[in-house]
């Protein structure tokens, strides 16, 4: 397997190199900021492409850093102790076993990230077919957006639909095309209020996509940023 | 760190608390955390860092970088188990990822040194934006207005500092 080569097309505002534009999600995600979906799907990205892997491994390494660099701050007396003894007694507790239902085979092939609330989806729900050939679950990652794994069959046709808000979709394996351009792994298609579009899974492998709705709500802060940056 | 997961090592415990527990705290303090709240915290967060430390892979980060990555996703549990009870606190991201190709591996070691070198030669006040990006996680116009400055002054600093830090004057990046 290759490193994809990131495509070229106008909505995608992810496609060309990570470049320092994106600094402010880089920040907000490793100071840990940015809401848990578009983490899930920044660390899903970083898998799939090395350009923003280098710029989230050197976010990373700016907040570690800086915190090597903080004033430190007194900790009371026999804090290091307290911690000790605390260690001490969850080592005597048995760790929970890990129980979980039944897992997907072809699921274990995603990215890590990805793998273990697409994992805990299957086991909790399982696959829902919208239209032939397409099948979605709905992920648990602790957003109040609406985070969902697509599994497009190839040639298949998602129904032609339009978004109460922005769409960020990332396409973690296969492909997808529809009327603004071909997504391959590691592209991020950013679809707005307006558009309307009909994505069909490319030939080939089946597609898996992960994608991102903010139903319409409008955001401050970091998540208005983040409508900023790439949405229009 | 390593005698911290192979051998459960209490003295070597004892050092990193020593080092990192306060500025741990520093940290959460600024971060607008009470003084009980930020020391619990701070505290928690050695306590995941002994627990987790056999996940910890020097290859793939700087102790520095691992804790602050740690502290990160303690907060981000507690804030999600006082509006998600139900979710777990396991964090996939503590391990090293396992499909690191030999062709795209990043070379850490080199990514390190270039944020340490460029670290210090930053200007104090493309220091501070980065503080506030960086470590507090502001965003840009959060941070524009904090220090009354126009956004796009705000811009152009992180992304010039951010460009440096990346190794952006030394080569050509951008091309992986």
């Amino acid at each position: 397997m290759v490193m994809p080569e990131p495509r070229e097309h106008g909505r995608d505002a992810m496609s060309g190199p990570a470049n320092a534009a994106f600094s402010e999600l880089y920040s907000a995600y490793a100071a840990g900021r940015l809401d848990p979906a578009f983490a899930l799907l920044l660390e899903t990205q970083s898998m799939l492409r090395g350009d923003v892997r280098h710029a989230l491994a050197v976010s990373e390494t700016i907040s570690g850093v800086m915190l090597e660099m903080a004033e430190p701050a007194r900790m009371s007396a026999g804090a290091a102790t307290r911690a000790l003894d605390l260690i001490a007694q969850l080592e005597g507790e048995t760790g929970r076993a890990a129980s979980r239902g039944p897992e997907d085979r072809e699921l274990a092939d995603l990215p890590d990230p990805l793998r273990t609330p697409a994992q805990d989806a299957f086991a909790a729900a399982g696959w829902q077919g919208t239209a032939p050939g397409i099948r979605r679950m709905k992920l648990d990652v602790g957003s109040e957006l609406d985070v969902e794994l697509y599994r497009i069959q190839p040639n298949a046709r998602v129904p032609r639909h339009t978004h109460g808000g922005m769409e960020f979709t990332l396409v973690v394996a296969g492909g997808f095309s529809d009327e603004s351009g071909s997504y391959g792994p590691g592209d991020l298609a950013v679809k707005g209020p307006d558009d309307t579009h009909q994505p069909v899974g490319d030939p080939g492998d089946v597609c898996f996509a992960l994608a991102v709705r903010d139903s319409g709500l409008r955001f401050t802060g970091v998540m208005g940023m983040i409508q900023r940056v790439l949405g229009r | 760190m390593a005698r911290i997961a192979a051998n459960k090592c209490r003295e070597s415990f004892s050092e990193l608390f020593d080092f990192y527990a306060p500025r741990l705290k520093s940290y959460l303090l600024r971060l607008g955390a009470s003084e009980n709240e930020a020391e619990d915290l701070a505290q928690d967060v050695m306590v995941t860092v002994w627990r987790k430390a056999g996940m910890y892979d020097r290859k793939q980060a700087s102790v520095s970088t691992w804790v602050f990555r740690v502290a990160r996703n303690r907060r981000i549990d507690r804030f999600r188990q006082a509006s998600r009870p139900e979710l777990d606190a396991d964090e996939p991201m503590l391990r090293p990822p396992d499909i690191e190709q030999p062709d795209v591996a990043l070379d850490r070691a080199q990514i390190e040194e270039t944020v340490r070198t460029e670290l210090q030669k930053l200007p104090p006040e493309q220091l501070e934006l980065l503080q506030a990006a960086f470590y507090e996680g502001l965003s840009h116009s959060e941070i524009a207005s904090r220090f009354k400055l126009p956004l796009g002054t705000v811009k152009s600093r992180i992304r010039l500092a951010f460009g440096r830090l990346r190794g952006q004057l030394e080569k050509g990046d951008g091309d992986a």
